[in-house]
């Protein structure tokens, strides 16, 4: 009895704990972005802003390559759900014996690691051109086109097995049915099975978009010039971080929440419509009662109100008072700092009236740099990894191993490397 | 406008497996008709190749005189009921009906008249709004029969259309059709596996088996005149006793059975009639078996009783016949009189040779 | 085979018939097949500048593969200790970070499957899609900020007293390993959720009433029917941590190569086009290698798996 509830407790703690995990991180990260502190921290709770949303929306580069992203984005689109529909389409059809194969191989991008794809994509390309006699300036050299292939390799196998299942419950005679009654082939592909597939369609093209919208592995590689929103970031977490970043995240995980809501309040009405149906059918029910609009189900209406009300609060709350807050927290800091330079100075001279040697030198540099640090958007030790990864840029794997050892034990003095501070101003611009 | 619909020696063929093999059939316009076997004999095979989803390996099949080799499904005058119905979830039960119009390009006012009407003729009037899956079994079963009407065929295809109702609705519904299908006059061709379905509606019905077909004609004469053993147990029930003839005279053959000598029409089909030293079955019909009280009778047999089954108005015994055990099968009128027979109570019954048939044991021998 | 595509033809009619097999055929052989092919020539031939292709100067060789495993030529008769370490680390770590996955979400996919309660575990799974939709790299951003120095571990670290000053959590590969077992992890979970909710929970009943013990009705009963969904849950899990790239970039700590970031240098620094795509084909090939060889030893078959 005792030994079941033990049992209960840790799986529920277990449960707990892994949502916690699941979680954890990007509530962290969401509230470091309401933090005025530089560098995204949750403690010590500087002031509470929105600033970081306006840093966000004026990152000329992030902003290019969002656009980039969606562009790239409507290109997977409508190149991988054409390609999965009719792939799913010949999979249908294919003979028994081929089947296997044909599966496997359309299946197969999806396992492969994205920069396999990426390369194997802009090597192709780059031969096509070479063989057309195509200039670094046709489209086989474009990274958006290049990039729009790339990912569209593996998100049509996304979409075809979306495809797939839904053809799974279609039944073929309906085509048949169709034909029999007069339709063309062309008529019945476009007034029975597209009907029935679009419900897929639309699924397919909403994750061909999130999948595109999100890819790193194969962009990186065939992206070339140009820039989407995931490498922008990549470079910008790479060579350092600040709170803007998280703002991004919010705004992402906000519309998530969203589609994820309004995915589930269709999902619902879809299963009330049936039910109503079958009510219908076995005559419990005159007629069907008409569906309110989507827009009227109260669910919707609530969460709209939660977001809205959410957005509000922050953008107040965010702008009013944030300058006063800033003014006492870099009051107080200031003070601190002022404490420790005072204590520094009289331990100083005591040392100094006990060993007659002068050290007041180092200690007014001490404190100048950590004000510089301040000043230029770091705080804390995180800096200390920007020149390695730097270096990892810039050195053959060989060399580097020893070369990163090497810094390595520099230890926190990293901070305070003249190429961390560029880095760092570089990154925030 | 009816079609006649004429199908000349088709083969079927799947790989080595032959569906359907030497087919001969010639249905007159406006007729009533079925094609009636087991599950699995290559009935639906064949309505295919009528509907043009399937083109035979051999032959030929003609619509009102044409030949349809080379023309596809959506281009000629059948309409086909399908098995399922394949009725069109995503469409109103309008829009299902008249999509045939629809494909033809007519316009929304001239199609929603059309389905008005027809949905009249269905008797589900003023219910065009309604989605599919809002409907009963019967109801989609009208409304798939209006759909095919809609296309204004020369000849109506069905596939078993009233296998998923359940029994009382099955039997509402052929009245129904067959009276549509007078109200149209078009020609129906009927497919199904239930024997009382083929012999209550059709003009005239082909029995198949294992892809070939054994008898074409009337109702009556499937029931009363099996040209095969096969037809003779199929269609209706039958008693059947294996023997070997010994001598035939004057129509009737002398068949040595284990349960004894019986005497037994021939067939009326010539290319059917057994003669002296065949092996043959005798069939005999339950509702043919009679009580003989001492009386000398033909085919008389001493039989003590199995089972006793009322069914209303009439009565099924189970006999177990005293020479070969063999358990046979008799019904008589309920008249009012009550004979309760117990179990192992002793009977004599027997038949005349004109209600038995002796037939050549065919494709059944080996069974 | 004439016969077959006339039919295949006829089946769909002639339009609906060329939109398939064009849509079909470019993405197999101009997207798939060939783009691989290609890749595989270019990994076998001298690295020249693009207006060599095809001259003399391009001849094939397999340098880059020796590269691979004896470094240069002038150091000949030795490993390339870097690179192999740095591969078979790789491989060691994307199999370690799939059992960590696996042991996560066995008993979460179970839990949700057939141990919570109707609405609130819909609520569940549902929720598990939000992190799956925040990029690679903004997860991986997450774990940067909280295994920082000045991050929530270390604060609640040192508040609670178990360290006295930070850890750098980010040096020794805690982050790293943590944020490629985040990574991915709905990859497992959904395969495997799918797969025990179909097992119908009255077999778990029975066998409960015949007196198994849990840890054998999982052993006997769950584990076997979900095994096609484990499968496939643990494969992409295997092949998308091998082939990360984000996550060891931002992640990594100084002394933690990922076998990728190796093949990304080679085509943006080192400029070695011929030697990445070789190194490319090392991963590919021996990821499959590897998948099948463990697909051979618990014994699924490709096709049951990917459903
Ligand atoms: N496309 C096909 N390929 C191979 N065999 C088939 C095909 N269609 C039907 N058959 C076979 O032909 C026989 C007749 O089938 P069918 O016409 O559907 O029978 P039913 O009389 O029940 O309608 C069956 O044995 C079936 O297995
Ligand atoms: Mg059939």
């Amino acid at each position: 009895m005792i030994a079941e509830r033990l049992q209960k407790y840790l799986v529920i703690g277990f449960v707990v704990l892994f949502f916690v995990y699941l979680f954890g991180p990007l509530i962290v990260m969401g509230i470091t972005a309401f933090n005025t502190s530089a560098f995204p921290r949750m403690s010590p709770w500087d002031c509470f802003t929105a600033e970081w949303f306006d840093v966000l929306m004026q990152d000329a580069r992030l902003m290019t390559g969002l656009r980039n992203s969606v562009f790239i984005g409507l290109g997977v689109v409508a190149l991988a759900v054409p390609i999965g529909l009719a792939g799913a389409l010949v999979l249908m059809q294919a003979r028994p014996r081929i089947r296997p194969w044909y599966y496997t191989i359309t299946i197969a991008p999806i396992l492969v690691p994205g920069v396999v794809l990426g390369i194997s994509t802009l090597l192709f390309w780059d031969r096509v051109g070479l063989l057309l006699g195509m200039g670094v300036d046709s489209i086989f050299y474009n990274g958006v086109f290049l990039t729009i292939v790339g990912q569209a390799t593996f998100i049509s196998a996304y979409t075809m097995l979306i495809f797939i299942a839904r053809l799974q419950r279609f039944d073929p005679v309906l085509e048949e049915a169709a034909l029999d009654l007069g339709a063309s082939h062309v008529q019945a592909f476009r007034k029975v099975l597209l009907p029935f597939l679009k419900p897929a369609i639309g699924s397919a093209a909403v994750l061909a978009f999130l999948a595109s919208f999100e890819n790193y592995n194969t962009t990186i590689f065939t992206i070339v010039q140009s820039s989407t929103l995931t490498t922008v970031l990549a470079s910008k977490v790479r060579y350092g971080i600040d709170p803007s970043i998280s703002a991004l995240a919010v705004t992402i995980v906000i519309i998530t929440l969203v589609g994820a809501v309004m995915y589930e309040i269709s999902q619902r009405r879809q299963a009330r419509k049936e039910k109503a149906q079958q009510a219908v059918a076995r005559g419990e029910l005159k007629s069907m009662t008409k569906q309110r609009s989507f827009f009227a189900e109260p669910a919707f209406i609530m969460s709209a109100l939660i977001v809205f009300a959410g957005l509000g609060i922050v953008y107040f709350a965010g702008t009013i008072g944030v300058d006063e807050c800033k003014a006492i927290v870099k009051a107080e800091k200031q003070a601190q700092i002022k404490l420790r330079v005072e204590r520094r100075q009289q331990k100083a001279m005591f040392e100094r009236t006990a060993e007659q040697i002068g050290a007041e030198q180092p200690d007014q540099e001490d404190v100048q740099d950590e004000e510089k640090v301040k000043a230029k958007g770091t705080e804390g030790y995180e800096g200390i990894f920007a020149p390695q990864n730097l270096q990892e840029q810039a050195g053959d794997s060989g060399v580097e191993e020893e070369k990163v050892k090497a810094k390595g034990t520099e230890g926190y003095e990293g901070i305070f490397a003249p190429e961390n501070l560029q880095d760092q101003s570089g990154s925030n611009q | 406008m009816s079609a006649d619909v004429r199908l000349e020696d088709v083969w079927i063929r799947f790989g080595d497996f032959i569906a359907a093999r030497e087919i001969n059939i010639h249905i007159q316009g406006g007729e009533f008709f079925t094609i009636l076997g087991p599950s699995g004999c290559g009935k639906t095979t064949l309505l295919r190749a009528v509907s043009g989803f399937l083109t035979p390996s051999e032959g030929n099949v003609l619509i009102g005189g044409t030949n349809m080799a080379g023309i596809g499904p959506n281009k000629r005058p059948t309409a086909l009921i399908f098995q399922n119905l394949a009725l069109f979830p995503l469409m109103t039960i309008w829009e299902n009906i008249t999509f045939s119009l629809e494909v033809r390009g007519a316009s929304k006012q001239e199609r929603r008249n059309r389905a008005e009407e027809l949905l009249e003729l269905i008797a589900l009037p003023g219910q065009g709004e309604k989605m599919v899956n809002e409907l009963s079994g019967g109801q989609k079963q009208r409304v798939a029969i209006a759909r095919a009407l809609c296309a204004e065929p020369e000849v109506l295809l069905l596939d078993e259309p009233l296998s998923a109702l359940d029994l009382k609705l099955r039997q509402h519904m052929r009245t129904e059709l067959r009276s549509i299908q007078r109200q149209v006059g078009i020609t129906f061709i009927y497919i199904t596996h239930d024997q009382g379905e083929a012999l209550t509606m059709s003009d005239n019905v082909a029995v198949m088996r294992e892809g070939v077909v054994e008898q074409i004609s009337d109702g009556n004469s499937i029931y009363d005149e099996p040209d095969t053993a096969f037809v003779a147990s199929f269609v209706g029930e039958n008693n059947r006793f294996d023997g070997k003839v010994s001598s035939v005279s004057d129509g009737i053959a002398t068949v040595d059975t284990a349960e004894g000598t019986i005497k037994a029409r021939l067939s009326a089909n010539t290319d059917s009639r057994v003669s002296a030293g065949d092996d043959a079955f005798v069939f005999v019909r339950p509702e043919a078996i009679q009580f003989v009280n001492g009386t000398a009778a033909d085919n008389r047999m001493n039989t003590k009783v199995y089972h006793e089954e009322f069914e209303g108005h009439f009565w099924q015994i189970f006999l177990d016949i005293e020479k070969s055990q063999k358990r046979i099968k008799m019904s008589y009128v309920n008249d009012g009189a009550t004979r309760v027979h117990s179990r192992g109570a002793e009977l004599a019954i027997g038949f005349p040779a004109q209600s038995a048939i002796a037939l050549p044991q065919g494709a059944l021998a080996a069974e | 085979m004439v016969s077959y595509w006339k039919n295949f033809f006829l089946k769909n009619g002639t339009a609906v018939a060329l939109f398939l097999i064009i849509s079909v055929g470019v993405w197999l052989f101009m997207m798939i097949i060939l783009p691989q092919l290609f890749m595989l020539d270019f990994s076998i031939r001298a690295n020249v500048p693009p207006p060599k292709f095809g001259t003399e100067e391009h001849y094939y060789t397999l340098e880059h593969y020796k590269y691979m495993l004896f470094g240069s030529a002038q150091a000949s008769g030795t490993f390339n200790i870097i690179d192999l370490t740095v591969f078979f680390r790789t491989i060691a770590a994307a199999i370690f970070v799939t059992l960590i996955d696996l042991a996560l979400c066995y008993p979460i996919a179970y839990y949700l499957a057939h141990v919570a309660i109707g609405g609130w575990s819909r609520l569940m799974v549902l929720s598990l899609i939000v992190p799956f939709w925040v990029n690679e790299i903004l997860r991986a951003f997450a774990f940067k900020i909280i295994f920082g120095s000045t991050g929530v571990i270390n604060n609640v670290l040192i508040a609670v007293g178990v360290l006295d000053s930070p850890y750098d959590f980010i040096r020794n590969d805690i982050a790293l390993w943590a944020g490629l077992s985040y990574a991915f992890i709905l990859l497992m979970i959904f395969p495997i959720y799918n797969a025990v909710e179909s097992l119908d929970k009255n077999q778990i009943e029975a066998a409960r009433d015949l007196g198994s013990s849990w840890l054998r009705i999982h052993w006997r009963i769950v584990v076997p029917h979900a095994k096609p969904g484990i499968s496939s849950g643990c494969t992409m899990v295997f092949m998308l941590t091998a082939g990360a790239l984000a996550a060891p970039q931002i992640l990594g700590g100084p002394s933690s190569l990922w076998f990728t970031q190796i093949i990304y240098q080679g085509f943006n620094q080192a400029g070695n086009w011929a030697r990445g795509s070789a190194y490319a084909i090392i991963l590919l090939i021996s990821c499959i290698v590897l998948v099948l060889v463990i697909m051979k030893i618990f014994k699924v078959r490709f096709g049951e798996m990917m459903k």
